[in-house]
């Protein structure tokens, strides 16, 4: 054994990558979640729209900003255990199946 | 030194103090009772199940549903017949052909988009006390290294909020309640996180309870700090953790050594082994010893029966996949750039071999459990890294391989799956590491690489048009 591997360049950046535009980000999440005919949405999902309407958005601010309309209540998380999805709050998902 | 250490002493967690059922009431049936004891419903199948050779969960369940029956009404504070009804319910779903339970739901604690599972029974009506029937996942203590203290006093209180019922320490590593309602969720989670010291686990799209081995807290073959960097990644990832935005699940498991107690290998996206790139370390004296029946082979495990005088021949060199050993005029030599580190030779004798000293970890990648397409094994990506504290190379490949994975990977599709749809080559290459033949099981039958024109000396011509007229498409 004993490869000698090459320096690793990308990673930690991830963490260390501006905030965008938050309020327009959130904005974007919300205008997506309140038009889509669906109720729960995957990350990539709501990833794909919020970067069509704000092109610069990083993944990282996309999520940052679902987890803030997940901590005012805004969104809600949908889990089945093995996969997640996010929806709106009070819309269509059933929150109480009874 | 690590980033993260525990910011306060451990708490000592004393049962007595934070019990909450009194030794009557935890043995409050006899044997005769349970074994003349009915549920209220009928499970003929369930029962069948009780009859083979091995323990069964039907049996277990029993035994919970009867302590149930006999604790008074404020001692729980969810319904007295979850158990009956779970129970019941399983035997419908035999009947049936298919599950009753309803999959997913929005059930969590505040903050957190795993640990908790929502389960809802789509028979309401007739099975009212498992209507919610939610699970939780507590993250389990590095090694799982917890005493009957912190156990008891977990136990007590899911029987006291939930339904008591358990299984620990499964594929994820997690302690895994099963069965309880949304009102009790914040409180379960209270206390846990602040009278046990013990945060929720993962569960859904993110990164799952990370687990590793017993590592250098106990074991000698550990090459490298298995709890450290279990725990340092466990906190430096907690958003990760804790708020899912993967495109599916994620897991970290690390093995000390290539023995892999916790089987990394098989049952994580991303797999830590310990391993060495130096010689295995040999002391000719103790190989003599074994020879002579001075030390007992295998530190005495096997050793239930007489297997005869210990062969060093037969029972290590000969089984040494790459047969790379040799024991001439009373020296043993090992061909160390041929040695496949299966472990065995050291296993064996552990007093006269020992992983060599320049050590770190090797990362597969891919490992899956047969969802889409089958079981899949991890494959060797990383074949030597250091892994010392704080670990910044290791978090730059972890991260670099989020990255492609959460940039190309489809909703649902786990990082061995995506391996697989783009090839080995492409994947090496987006992850800027060069192709090496620990990488594929056997290199000579499997030429994985195509060559590309500048990685020749000289390059190469070809005339497509020219080849097309001898090998039709
Ligand atoms: C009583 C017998 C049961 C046994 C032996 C059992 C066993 C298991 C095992 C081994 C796992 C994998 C978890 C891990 O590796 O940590 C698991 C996962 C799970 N179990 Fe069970 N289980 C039982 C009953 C139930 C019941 C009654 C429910 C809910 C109504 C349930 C809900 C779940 C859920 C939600 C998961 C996680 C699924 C996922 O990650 O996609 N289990 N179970
Ligand atoms: C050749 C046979 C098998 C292979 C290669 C295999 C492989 C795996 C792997 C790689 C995982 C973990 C990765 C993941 O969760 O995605 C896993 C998890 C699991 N396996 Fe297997 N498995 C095999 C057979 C079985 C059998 C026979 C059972 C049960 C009867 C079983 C029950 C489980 C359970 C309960 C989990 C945990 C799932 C969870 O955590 O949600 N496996 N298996
Ligand atoms: S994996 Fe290796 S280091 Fe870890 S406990 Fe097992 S034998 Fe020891
Ligand atoms: S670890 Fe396995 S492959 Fe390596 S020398 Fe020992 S028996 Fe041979």
């Amino acid at each position: 054994m004993g490869t000698d591997l090459p320096a690793i360049s990308a990673g930690l950046s991830l963490y260390l990558k501006g905030d965008a535009n938050m309020d327009e980000i959130k904005k974007a999440i919300v205008e997506f979640a309140e038009s889509s005919k669906k109720t729960k949405f995957y990350f990539k999902d709501i990833e794909k729209a919020v970067q069509k309407v704000v092109p610069d958005a990083k993944m990282r601010d996309i999520k940052k900003a679902c987890t803030a309309l997940i901590n005012d209540g805004t969104l809600i998380y949908f889990s089945t255990g093995s996969s997640t999805m996010y929806g709106l709050k009070g819309r269509g998902m059933t929150e109480d199946p009874e | 030194m690590a980033l993260f250490e525990p910011k306060n002493e451990q708490k000592e967690i004393k049962y007595a103090e934070m019990r909450i059922y009194s030794d009557e009431e935890l043995n409050n049936y006899t044997e005769e009772e349970l074994k003349n004891f009915k549920i209220k419903h009928d499970i003929p199948d369930l029962e069948e199940l009780e009859k083979g050779p091995w323990p069964s969960f039907v049996s277990d369940a029993k035994q919970g549903a009867l302590h149930r029956r006999k604790l008074a009404d404020d001692r729980m504070l969810i319904d007295r017949d979850v158990i009956e009804d779970m129970l019941g319910q399983l035997q419908v779903s035999f009947d049936d052909g298919e599950t009753h339970w309803k999959h997913g739901g929005i059930v969590g604690v505040f903050g957190y988009g795993g640990g908790v599972i929502g389960r809802y029974s789509d028979l309401p009506e007739k099975y009212p006390s498992i209507a919610h029937f939610h699970t939780v996942r507590v993250n389990q203590p590095a090694s799982k290294f917890y005493n009957s203290d912190f156990l008891r006093t977990v136990c007590d209180m899911w029987e006291y909020r939930g339904s008591g019922m358990m299984n620990l320490h499964g594929s994820t590593g997690d302690l895994v309640l099963l069965g309880t309602t949304t009102e009790q969720l914040e409180p379960i989670f209270f206390e846990l996180t602040h009278e046990l010291g013990q945060d929720i686990g993962g569960s859904g799209s993110n990164l799952r309870t990370p687990s590793c081995c017993i590592g250098k807290a106990r074991c000698e073959f550990a090459c490298y700090d298995t709890q450290d960097l279990c725990y340092e990644l466990t906190q430096y990832y907690q958003d990760e953790l804790h708020r899912p935005a993967f495109p599916y699940k994620f897991k970290f498991k690390f093995d000390g050594c290539p023995n892999g107690c916790v089987a990394s290998i098989a049952r994580s996206d991303m797999s830590f082994i310990g391993t060495w790139r130096d010689d295995i370390r040999i002391d000719q004296d103790a190989v003599k010893g074994y020879i002579a029946g001075d030390f007992i082979p295998n530190a005495g495990a096997h050793a239930g029966r007489d297997w005869g005088k210990f062969d060093l021949q037969k029972e290590v060199l000969d089984l040494c996949p790459s047969k790379c050993m040799k024991y001439e005029d009373g020296v043993l030599t090992i061909d160390n750039a041929e040695c496949v580190r299966c472990m065995h030779c050291i296993n064996t004798m552990p007093r006269a071999l020992k992983p060599g000293t320049d050590t770190g970890v090797s990362i597969l990648l891919g490992a899956k459990a047969p969802i889409l397409e089958g079981a899949q094994m991890a494959t060797l990506i990383v074949p030597f890294m250091k892994a010392e504290a704080p670990y910044d190379n290791i978090k730059e490949f972890i991260e670099k391989v989020w990255e492609f994975w959460m940039e190309e990977g489809k909703n649902r599709e786990r990082l061995g799956e995506l391996m697989q749809r783009f090839g080995l080559p492409k994947f090496l290459e987006i992850m800027e590491l060069p192709p090496a033949p620990h990488m594929v099981k056997t290199p000579r039958e499997n030429p994985y690489v195509l060559w590309k024109e500048e990685d020749v000396p000289g390059g190469w011509t070809r005339d497509i048009k020219e080849y097309r007229t001898r090998h039709k498409r």
